[in-house]
């Protein structure tokens, strides 16, 4: 046996012996996989070596494998029908852009790394997720990173890190990386819950742009085409960071180790080589080294060709001696990427590479077959067939739909509107979000049109979605936006999710963008437990109904389950990422409110649907149902929202959603820094129907002289005039009765002071 | 070369401009896109293809170094690119500069001029060492956000803006206070005013002189733009190249443009390349 690799005999083991070496490997397997090792073992006549079941382990993760999940994903998320998606299945979904070009787009979850180490977490998030949209031949254009903390004023208990620290340390993770990367940061999102104190997550999406001609395959594509590891070099961080994403948190001392240390100025050079590369065509595949490191991209490169593989471990560049051959082999170090180049293009690869000063090494070679053999200094190691290594269990686990109590309604109307206002103004989920957005550069590479604060330098207020120009050719334009309340989805996951896909759509189309794909990141609980699972299931159905029913497909995604520790378990959290199509940029809308003497109308229908809304948080008492509006009705809402923006009557638009219609209009209000009267009908109770959060609803401020254009083209869809723009006061009137008065500059105090007075340590106590 | 044979204005589509990058430069493509539809002929040059004689400076005629996090910059600011400058072809860029050849750095590339010692460049073409830094904002961290600036003097960059014109553009940086031994900087700042060195100042969106926000960096007198005193080597902390365009306006769904407010500075250089070669 070659020098630093043992044999680990399972012949004779059972169930708790199995389970135990399991454990002591830092394995994460259960009994019964490893029950299915040894009798694969045991058939090939001699025991596994350490890297051969390491290997198996980083493969049949629930990271790597979905076994909980894939069945769920199969009947209810992934095949929609829609002709624009080219790709997916593969590192990233590519979606058409027009005729030549396409866009790439994925999105991710980094959370266990970041409940232990927030910035190296975080920071290493964005890398991973640049480096999937590089994979497939793209440029990358644009970040987006949904955020899940607990309340800053939680206490931590002992061993787990302040949701103050977490949130400091996961926002200069994700500036540090995208910033020097020069990739902008243009839309997420940040969302508070109790339930996240021990696991908050961190989910980090990207959207690249590419030439169709020049995409590139995760695969190899024939038999004598050479290995070529390129970018940072293997160390010992990062050991074990799938195993370790597929279980609870422990301790987290011990799990420090598991956590990968990122490097941008490696990365950044990388990223040119390889696009110099992908240009001249000297690749025939590529994928990035993710979970699993080198175990899981060999194996997956060949097989995906259906083909084998052949390594030779010792050419790997080591950042430090004394690494044992299985500690190279699933070194999750950062910055790596796996070329398979045709033997005739080596020596442009390479020279492309070293006027970069990047690393490209050849660590082994395609060959006929579905086997995978790895030599160290020249002896045999590992020798295992692909789709026994890759072919990982998959569970159909038992799942039971959680009881949820639904007390009715039971919210009181306030005596002080105003007051009621300002106040959800400055909670945790409405308030501005200036001073995180504005570390993170959001319009580096010059295309960024629609920014994530828009209004007037000073003024801003917040947006729905950003909106990028790809490509100078074309007035075209990707917008992207995020989307996901683990409040709605706690209180019903099916319809929280229905919300979800909402408003996303809604996002999108409040700039102008005809919502075009989705992709998912589903953040749970331990999916061994029957509730947790009825929840995914239900996460699930509610995503593949919505989306559906709108048409749009899901063109990649992410699992993360085991978001728990001591027994208690994240709300689920789906959080979406969508990207729409903006035939002509120069027709875009922002939320801000342009004008004096401006119509405003709410597009959809409001329904008194409470239950689990920002209003009734801030009440503390049952808001009673979620809402579930029907997917014909919003795509219909949509079309005639896109199109009376590309006519050029929309003058500002904003998607209701948390807080409701008055707080999107004081969000309208405060970016365009003008003010506005509102009239609430007698439909129902004021309060009911300022701070409802039924879905597929938007404010709309039209152009006064384009109001008749405005009203023919939304005949079809329901259309309520509920004020008019003007004066430095918002006004909340019902009938001859002012309801609220209060000063534009006031509001702007409440929202803008929230969030900083909060993360510096003052401000709200529960 | 010899200066002296060219008799006649140069053509725009003949000037070649440098666009000099390393690794961790990021704000290179926008830069080539700006000068592209300038109809100049940008070269995106990597500092190592200099260093090792296989691109030659004489062949263009203007540098610019572009925004981004040169090496990272975990020491300061732009002191990694510019040593690496300095120590291979320190001597070349002086002469260079002298030729009066127009040379400019924006955010990270103005921090790049004061490590080189370009700018202020109050004692001759190239300092020594260097004569000021840029520092880290008062807020103490980085900040994307829309600026004003006021055109203060005119430089070979900026001569095609009125004086006093205010423009609008966003600034993306965590180190931007122009700096100067303490003792000193008051008699610095007054001999850059005398010299015509300060090109931008921060203002209000009326023109006015203001703190934080407007002033995102703290930086003294908003000062945010400065030139040598010849005026060919300039270096700004906004970034005119992500405004050449309406359209990337923070405010533009609001306040209509013919043109973004950053285009001048590139049609400033491209003029008086024209003019002088």
């Amino acid at each position: 046996m070659a020098e630093g690799v043992s044999p680990i005999p399972l012949d004779g083991l059972t169930g708790p012996q199995l389970e135990d070496l399991g454990r002591r490997l830092g394995l994460g397997l259960s009994a019964e996989e490893m029950a299915r090792a040894r009798d694969h073992f045991a058939r090939r006549g001699h025991p596994p070596t350490d890297i051969e079941l390491q290997s198996i382990a980083q493969a049949w993760s629930e990271h790597c494998c979905y076994k909980s999940s894939k069945a769920l994903l199969r009947e209810f998320v992934v095949g929609i029908p829609a002709p624009q998606v080219l790709i997916t299945g593969e590192d990233a979904g590519v979606v058409a852009f027009d005729r030549d070009h396409a866009y790439v787009v994925k999105m991710e979850s980094h959370n266990h790394p970041s409940a232990i180490e927030p910035y190296g977490g975080a920071s290493t998030g964005v890398g991973g997720i640049l480096r999937d949209i590089a994979c497939m031949g793209a440029q990358p254009i644009a970040l987006v990173d949904p955020l899940f903390f607990a309340p800053l004023d939680l206490e931590a208990p002992p061993g787990v890190h302040h949701p103050r620290y977490i949130l400091g340390g996961v926002v200069a993770g994700i500036r540090d990386y995208g910033n020097r990367m020069g990739i902008p940061t243009v839309a997420g999102q940040v969302t508070f819950h109790p339930g996240y104190l021990r696991n908050p997550l961190v989910n980090a999406g990207c959207v690249g742009i590419a030439r169709r001609r020049e995409i590139i395959h995760s695969r190899a594509r024939r038999a004598g085409e050479l290995l070529v590891l390129a970018g940072g070099r293997t160390g010992r961080d990062g050991i074990h960071g799938v195993t370790f994403a597929s279980r609870d948190l422990a301790q987290m001392e011990e799990d420090r180790g598991a956590v990968q240390l990122g490097d941008p100025i490696t990365q950044e050079p990388t990223l040119h080589a390889l696009r110099e590369c992908v240009q001249r065509g000297l690749l025939s595949g590529l994928k990035d080294l993710g979970g699993g490191g080198l175990s899981c991209v060999v194996g997956e490169l060949a097989l995906a060709g259906r083909l084998g593989a052949r390594v030779e471990l010792e050419k790997v560049p080591l950042k430090e001696e004394g690494m044992a051959p299985w500690e190279i082999w699933v070194s999750e170090s950062q910055e790596r990427f796996m070329l398979t180049v045709d033997p005739r293009k080596l020596e442009p690869v390479l020279e492309v590479f070293r006027a970069w000063d990047v690393e490209a090494t050849v660590v082994g070679q395609i060959v006929p077959g579905r086997d995978l053999h790895i030599t160290w200094h020249g002896e045999p190691i590992f020798d295992l067939d692909l789709e026994f290594l890759t072919g990982g269990p998959e569970y159909c686990r038992p799942w039971s739909p959680r009881r949820r109590e639904n007390p009715p309604m039971a919210l009181q109307e306030p005596r002080d509107y105003g007051r009621a206002l300002r106040d959800l103004l400055a909670s945790p989920d409405i308030c501005s979000r200036e001073t995180i957005v504005r570390v993170y550069d959001h319009e580096v590479r010059g295309a960024t049109v629609i920014k994530p604060l828009p209004g007037p330098p000073g003024r801003t207020g917040h947006g729905d979605a950003a909106v990028l120009k790809p490509l100078d050719s074309t007035w075209r334009g990707l917008a992207v936006a995020v989307g996901g309340s683990p409040h709605l989805c706690e209180a019903d996951p099916y319809r929280g999710a229905r919300l979800a896909v909402d408003e996303v759509a809604r996002n999108l189309a409040s700039v102008g963008g005809t919502p075009h794909s989705l992709v998912d990141c589903l953040n749970l609980g331990n999916p061994e437990r029957p509730e947790v699972l009825g929840d995914l299931r239900e996460v699930c159905r509610g995503l593949g109904s919505m989306a559906r029913e709108l048409g749009l497909p899901y063109v990649g995604g992410n699992v993360s389950l085991y978001n728990e520790s001591a027994g208690t378990a994240i709300p689920p959290t789906p959080s979406l990422l969508g990207v729409g199509i903006v035939p002509d940029i120069r027709r875009c809308v922002t939320s801000d409110l342009k004008q004096r003497a401006n119509p405003l109308y709410l597009v959809g229908e409001t329904r008194p649907r409470l239950g689990a809304s920002a209003y009734a948080r801030l009440q503390d008492r049952p808001g009673g149902e979620v809402d579930d509006p029907p997917g014909p009705l919003l795509k219909r809402t949509l079309g005639a929202l896109l199109r009376a923006q590309r006519q050029g009557t929309v003058a500002s638009c904003h998607d209701i959603s948390e807080g409701g219609t008055a707080c999107a209009l004081a969000e309208m209000c405060i970016g365009g820094d003008l003010g506005a009267t509102l009239h609430v009908p007698d439909t129902m109770r004021s309060d009911l129907w300022l701070f409802s959060e039924s879905g597929s609803r938007w404010l709309v401020e039209a152009h006064r002289t384009r109001k008749s254009q405005f009203t023919r083209t939304m005949k079809e869809v329901p259309l309520t005039p509920v004020g008019t723009s003007g004066g430095r006061l918002l006004r909340i009137r019902r009938g001859t009765r002012t309801l609220a008065s209060e000063k534009v500059e006031d509001l702007r105090g409440a929202w803008a002071t929230a969030l900083p007075q909060w993360t510096s340590g003052n401000g709200r106590k529960r | 070369m010899d200066l002296r044979k060219r008799e006649k204005e140069m053509k725009r589509g003949d000037i070649r401009v440098a666009i000099v990058r390393m690794e961790g430069t990021n704000c290179e493509e926008e830069m080539h896109r700006a000068f592209q539809k300038s109809g100049a002929r940008p070269e995106m040059v990597h500092l190592k293809e200099l260093a090792s004689g296989r691109k030659h400076l004489e062949d263009y005629q203007c540098l610019m170094f572009p925004g981004g996090f040169s090496a990272g910059d975990y020491v300061r600011s732009g002191a990694i690119f510019a040593s690496r400058l300095k120590s291979t072809m320190g001597g070349d860029l002086t002469r260079y500069v002298e030729r009066g050849y127009p040379v400019g750095g924006v955010c990270n590339g103005f921090q790049v001029l004061v490590e080189l010692g370009l700018l202020p460049a109050l004692q001759g073409t190239l300092a020594e060492a260097p004569e000021a830094a840029l520092a880290t904002n008062d807020s103490g961290r980085f900040e994307c956000r829309p600026t004003y600036i006021r055109h203060a003097s005119p430089c070979a960059f900026t001569h095609r803006i009125p004086r006093g014109q205010v423009r609008q553009m966003p600034v993306a940086h965590g180190e931007g206070k122009l700096s100067f031994p303490p003792e000193r900087q008051p008699r610095i700042l007054d001999q850059l005013e005398e010299n015509g060195q300060i090109v931008f100042r921060y203002t209000d969106p009326r023109g006015h002189p203001a703190g934080y926000p407007w002033n995102p960096s703290g930086t003294p007198g908003g000062i945010t733009g400065i030139c040598n005193p010849q005026g060919n080597v300039f270096g700004m902390m906004p970034h005119p190249e992500r405004v050449y365009d309406p359209w990337t306006h923070q405010d533009w769904t609001r306040v209509p443009r013919r043109e973004g407010d950053g285009r001048a500075v590139f049609e400033s250089v491209l003029t008086y390349i024209e003019k002088k070669f």
